[in-house]
């Protein structure tokens, strides 16, 4: 059952990474695959989301497939489905290969309530409108670490290595590399180099996960994961797996114990978790003496589940309901940040917050790499929310991939047609940096880029002087504010390369409350 | 005799207008014949065997290529929009132009462009990459390590990364598309030759003539072909509505591109621009350089009306 467990493990790896891979642009305006597929399936984003933002999405009904499996068979998606669980699987196997100091070396079933804390908290703030839960989702914080974190990573690393070889003109070394790179770009690796704001931050805390599991294996899946709380606490009761230890037979080795995934306790007997245990088969196929079996029954055949204490829980769920208004607090609910540029078909702002689960994958997608993380733009609220800076790229006028992507409807689907006529922002002019207003020459690439009909940059030939108060005609850039759609295509293309002649900001958005134009 | 005719011809190409009148059967002028002629003009709605006529007007393509050549054609591929948009070349005619390179004897052609857009996505809807692929060209997208810092030599462009393919090239075909532009007025195949350098273009904007002149003295391709048969005629050089573009029908070749372009403003007329080469500064900065003339309608040109 280990080598199946493992089969499985591996196989919705591979297709979580696949997925993963094809959350870029493959040269179809949609796209084919359901990329976003796990998130979908994943009952702590479609619960936290239903409860922030009191909306129900037919897509949650995917997630309910989930719940009902684990009503049946417990924790199985733990150890069976999720990526982040077997990427901790993989950790944790280096570790176990060290000799144990003691019976009961790695595990600490005191810390087993922390993560039923971090649902309690996660949930009582969404069910006042607080989407915290991505944050910890493993699913959401997997795809993100992966995207804004080791994609870009992964990516520069072997195109740095390549580059060096192509540059090396060397004959087959630097054809080799040419080709080799020229087909790993838009397969494997991302079309071009991506650049993430917080990167290292982000691949840090991933890491920082990751290595937990030297301390206990699979750390994070034992003792922090919400989501793992949240299957633990619906397949409580499951019927088609459970661990019962023949006293008769077990010889007190705590082999179980020392190899069980999930701090589970199936020694001694009759202390088994049923909301711990990850269904990873380890207790069994290890028992030198055949004493434990897993197996289907009605009865009851452990009673070592975790003692929450209803105080703590209350206390948790109290802190939850009153940080919500604190991490509300912030400039950016004074005023809206200038930055704060979301993707088009983003909802109102408050609601927008209440869906987006910071899981990165419109980030992913942006064929531009303009979507960025936000870190403070948004608050403590919306940090990791996406938001455009144009300065490192644009929304590309007939592209609509981030909508596609979004599995909470923080960022509607619209079509082209109607992406197009959603504004992000506005474009004006900074005419002490405008080289034609600044400095008296013609440049015009803003204009040149402007994909909105009928162009929201428009020129203007204008009389001005020279140095030596000479006339001259020059041609004068203008912004038509009711045309532009803030794409920001002008901003990303001015050739002023630090600050630019011409600033996108949020305002006059579609979805803001005011409009500065009207 | 041959002076009357050049006569003829100097009125004929003034006026584009003119010249497309039902009433005017150019079909039915004498002809010189082919390949004696430096600038050829094809009007007529099969934009394929426009290209193949207006080639083989100028003595076939066996004329600029050797066997074994590799091959760079450009078509301006910078933006995401589609044919009808006149905003990138037309598929059709880059597919011609490849399949007649490959007939010719070409050892290998490539197609590409440094896109403005996203370039898979400018590729896709251009409608270009699968055209000129189906024809037998590579159509790689120019990407960052390819670039290399050359001597251009030019009056503004000193030193500038350009792309390492057209560099080794034997042969440069450019492909452009007529079109408006906000800054330039118009767009042609002196400015097509952006697509092959990198860098911070977006700089070269405030010199645009000086520019353009330089890229072109120092590619100096062998052959230009202007696609004329969709022009857009106002909001480019991307465009965005159908309403600005305008179906010309026509192809028109030359191994000179400032007659090219001289050519190529003419289709403008009822633009405002009024023919006025003197609102092009490039024309006559390429005339100085000695990159060739403006006056497209002299001896060496010829025009016919297929179908």
């Amino acid at each position: 059952m280990k080598n199946l467990r493992r089969g499985s493990q591996i196989i919705f790896l591979v297709f979580f990474l696949i997925l993963f891979v094809q959350t870029e642009y493959k040269g179809e305006d949609e796209l084919g695959m359901p990329v976003r597929l796990f998130l979908d399936f994943d009952p702590l984003i479609a619960l936290s989301s239903l409860l922030a933002s009191h909306a129900v999405r037919a897509v949650f009904l995917f997630s309910l497939v989930t719940v009902v499996l684990t009503v049946i068979l417990g924790r199985f998606f733990c150890g069976w489905v999720c990526p982040l669980g077997t990427l901790n699987t993989a950790v944790s196997f280096l570790r176990m290969r060290r000799k144990p100091k003691h019976p009961d070396d790695g595990n600490f079933p005191r810390l087993r309530k922390i993560k039923y804390f971090i649902l309690a908290f996660i949930l009582t703030g969404a069910l006042f409108g607080w989407n915290a839960a991505g944050f910890l989702d493993p699913i959401s914080l997997t795809i993100r670490s992966l995207a804004i974190g080791y994609n870009p990573a992964v990516n520069g690393l072997v195109r740095s290595i390549l580059d060096f070889a192509y540059m090396t003109n060397i004959p087959g070394i630097s054809p080799g590399a040419d080709t080799l790179l020229s087909f790993l770009t838009g397969t494997l690796l991302a079309f071009e180099q991506p650049v993430f704001r917080q990167m290292i931050t982000i691949a840090f805390l991933f890491s920082v996960i990751l290595g937990l599991n030297f301390l206990a294996p699979r750390f994070w899946c034992r003792y922090l994961c919400p989501l793992g709380a949240l299957l633990g606490v619906i397949g409580t009761k499951q019927m088609f797996a459970r661990v019962d230890v023949d006293k008769g037979k077990c010889v007190s080795c705590h082999t179980c114990n020392r190899t069980c995934q999930g701090d589970a306790t199936p020694f001694p007997p009759g202390s088994w978790a049923s909301r711990e245990c990850l269904v990873c088969f380890n207790c069994s196929d290890v028992c030198p003496v055949d004493a434990i079996s897993i197996h289907p029954t009605l009865q009851s055949t452990g009673d070592g589940n975790v003692d929450l204490q209803r105080r703590w829980l209350i206390t948790t769920a109290a802190a939850a309901a009153f940080s919500v208004p604190i991490v509300r607090l912030g400039e950016h609910n004074k005023r809206p940040h200038p930055d704060l540029i979301r993707p088009p078909g983003a909802i109102n702002e408050k609601k927008f917050l209440q869906r987006c689960v910071k899981c990165g994958e419109c980030m992913k997608v942006c064929l531009t790499n303009g979507l960025q993380p936000t870190l403070a733009q948004a608050g403590l609220e919306g940090l990791w929310t996406p938001m455009l800076v144009p300065r490192l790229g644009y929304c590309e006028y007939n592209c609509n991939l981030c909508s596609q992507v979004c599995p909470t409807g923080a960022i509607e689907k619209l079509t082209l047609e109607e992406k197009q006529a959603v504004r992000i922002g506005l474009a004006l002019f900074d005419k002490n940096r405008c080289i034609p207003w600044a400095m008296g020459r013609n440049c015009g690439v803003c204009e040149e880029h402007c994909p909105a009909p009928g162009k929201a940059i428009k020129f203007f030939d204008v009389e001005a002087v020279n140095k030596n108060g000479d006339p001259f005609i020059i041609k004068r850039p203008e912004v038509d504010p009711g045309l532009c759609i803030g794409c920001g295509i002008c901003e990303n293309k001015c050739p002023i390369i630090d600050i630019p002649g011409i600033r996108v900001t949020s305002v006059n958005e579609s979805r803001a409350e005011y409009m500065l134009y009207m | 005799m041959m002076a009357t005719r050049r006569t003829f011809f100097k009125v004929l190409g003034a006026g584009a207008a003119w010249a497309l009148s039902p009433a005017t059967k150019l079909g039915s002028m004498p002809t010189m014949p082919d390949g004696n002629i430096d600038f050829a003009v094809v009007r007529g709605p099969d934009a394929a065997a426009a290209v193949k006529k207006a080639v083989s007007m100028l003595g076939g393509m066996e004329k600029f290529i050797d066997k074994g050549d590799v091959v760079f054609v450009k078509p301006n591929i910078s933006w995401d929009r589609k044919p009808e948009q006149a905003a990138t070349t037309n598929p059709i005619v880059v597919e011609t132009v490849v399949s007649l390179v490959l007939a010719a004897g070409a050892k290998k052609v490539i197609v590409a462009d440094n896109t403005c857009n996203d370039a898979r996505r400018s590729y896709k809807r251009s409608g270009i990459r699968e055209a000129a692929e189906k024809a037998g060209a590579e159509v790689p997208y120019m990407e960052a390590r390819k670039f290399i810092k050359k001597d251009l030599g030019g009056e503004v462009l000193k030193q500038w990364e350009v792309y390492r393919e057209a560099e080794d090239a034997d042969k440069i075909i450019n492909l452009p598309v007529a079109k408006h532009h906000g800054l330039s007025n118009v767009t042609l195949s002196m400015k097509n030759l952006m697509g092959l350098i990198g860098g911070r273009r977006d700089l070269l904007h405030q010199k645009l003539p000086e520019c353009i002149v330089d890229l072109t003295a120092y590619f100096k391709p062998d052959l230009t072909i202007l696609d004329a048969v969709r022009i857009l005629k106002a909001n480019g050089p991307q465009g965005s509505t159908l309403k600005d573009v305008v179906r010309m029908d026509t192809i028109a070749a030359s191994t000179d591109p400032v007659k090219i372009d001289a050519f190529g403003i003419s289709l403008f007329t009822d633009a405002g621009f009024d023919n006025d080469l003197a609102l092009f500064p490039h024309i006559s900065l390429a005339e100085k350089k000695g990159l060739g003339t403006s006056d497209f309608g002299g001896a060496g040109y010829q025009e016919i009306k297929l179908g």
